[in-house]
């Protein structure tokens, strides 16, 4: 990042950068962290639409809380696949990952399809595989139907 | 482990062979002797929407195989009528009985089902999805007429668009060798690209025509469905399709001799019954065929040895 993008965007002291997030989908990921209420106290410095080198544009979210949580990141890997996390602590990036799509989608998403028999039924609990990854699709263990990340992402269980 | 039979997709090529030879088996056991395996076992047959023929190929199956039945037919006068979740029900009937079958019209009901129950569970029909055991009796079926399913040359006629069976019988033939296939439908029901994607790693042969006679001279088999009312969003589409294929004698005038015509019944007029008089007709053998399958199947999720 030059320097005149890290004057743009605060440095933060302890925390989570969520980086390389395509330009657009920073609001997604914004909406998803209303969701989850854990991280409703959280401070949050938001940047839209800076230049990157790999993505063209692409926007960054730091997030000041202590750890983010294990639901938020699976239900993160679905809407924004590929997203890098950075740890932050002491003002330095203690550790990085770059969240991949999960193998197995457990309960973290209501099925698509409107005739799959866990929209009707109270308390079931849904699964979804990871079937195919170009171009990336997921099966609903129930109805057995086949589906694609845009079909999903509206479709998360917060 | 519990044993259920809930999709064809669950299965592998040696499952689906291990099927076949059970039904070989059940064929070879004296009526009698069938009537020992399942002697003082309930089944239990949940039918959340009518479908008599399936009903009653169950049930006769289990009867063959000295067992008795419970259930309903419908769900409207039982306490799903009045909200009872599916869970709730399944919980109930598994006090009762030592393996349920069961017809749903929401898609993956029968695993849901399966998910809860104690008992076996065995699919008879999810919504749009799967009925396994319709693909099994089918393979049976062309075992017995022809001794073998690698190599045979099959046309599936009709509605390649909604319909399951057809789905799940291009899966499942597919998992076996070179099996070869002729798609025959109208422009607007033809097979979806989702169900030909889904069969990763297979490599299948497929024709695609309009044509039936074209098909015909060239197939083993001639699998002929039934395009359904019901499944069409748009009533005109319906009119428009619903009476291009019919198979008559004429049509069968270039059939190599050995051809067969199959038919998961009920027909309505895709099939002339002037047919049903030649060689070629086998739907009705098939139903028979179906319920021994139905045997070997309840035979083996009850864990009987046969
Ligand atoms: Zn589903």
């Amino acid at each position: 990042m030059s320097p005149e993008q890290i004057l743009l965007i605060p440095k933060i002291e302890n925390g989570f950068v969520l980086d390389h997030i395509p330009a657009g989908s920073g609001v997604k990921i914004l909406n998803l962290i209303r969701g989850h209420h854990e991280l409703n106290a959280a401070v949050l410095s938001v940047g839209l639409h800076y230049t990157s080198r790999r993505l063209g544009r692409k926007d960054l979210i730091k997030i000041q809380c202590g750890e983010l949580p294990q639901r938020f990141l699976q239900h993160l890997s679905l809407v924004v696949p590929g997203v890098t996390i950075k740890r932050v602590e002491n003002f330095a990036i203690a550790r990085k990952i770059v969240l991949e799509p999960p193998e197995l989608v457990d309960n973290l998403l209501s099925c698509p399809n409107p005739g799959c028999i866990t929209n009707h039924e109270r308390g079931v609990t849904t699964c979804f595989h990871l079937v195919r990854r170009e171009p990336m699709k997921f099966r609903c263990n129930h109805c057995e139907r086949w589906f694609a990340l845009a079909e999903l992402e509206n479709r998360l269980k917060l | 482990m519990k044993r259920d039979l809930i999709s064809i997709e669950d299965l592998s090529e040696k499952h689906l062979r291990d099927y076949l030879e059970l039904g070989r088996r059940v064929d070879d056991m004296s009526p009698e002797a069938c009537r020992q395996i399942l002697a003082g076992k309930i089944l239990g047959v949940l039918f959340y929407e009518p479908s008599t023929r399936t009903r009653l190929s169950f049930e006769a199956a289990m009867l063959r195989m000295g067992g008795q039945v419970i259930g309903f037919s419908e769900a409207l006068n039982t306490s799903v009528a009045k909200g009872e979740s599916l869970a709730d029900t399944i919980h109930t009937v598994e006090q009762y009985c030592d393996a349920i079958v069961i017809r749903h019209p929401r898609e993956g009901a029968a695993r849901l089902a399966a998910e809860v129950s104690r008992v076996p569970v065995i699919n008879a029909g999810d919504g749009a999805n799967q009925h396994p055991t319709q693909t099994l009796l089918d393979l049976y079926t062309l075992q017995n007429l022809f001794a073998r399913i690698d190599g045979l040359r099959v046309s599936l006629v009709g509605d390649l668009k909604y319909s399951r069976t057809v789905h799940s019988l291009f899966h499942a033939l597919s998992k076996f060798k070179d099996v070869r296939f002729t798609f025959v439908s109208p422009e607007t029901l033809k097979m979806p690209e989702y169900v030909i994607e889904a069969i990763e790693g297979a490599k299948v042969d497929v024709k695609e025509t309009t044509s039936l006679e074209e098909a015909i001279a060239d197939s083993d088999v001639v699998y002929m469905t039934r395009i359904q009312r019901e499944r069409f969003p748009d009533p005109i589409e319906y009119e428009k399709v619903k009476d291009t294929y019919r198979l008559d004698c004429a049509a069968l005038r270039n059939a190599p001799e050995h051809l067969k015509v199959l038919h998961p019944l009920p027909r309505v007029n895709e099939i002339a019954t002037e047919v049903d008089a030649t060689r070629h007709a086998a739907y009705f053998p098939q139903a028979g065929y179906g319920m021994i399958m139905r045997q070997g199947i309840l035979a083996h999720l009850l864990g009987a040895k046969i």
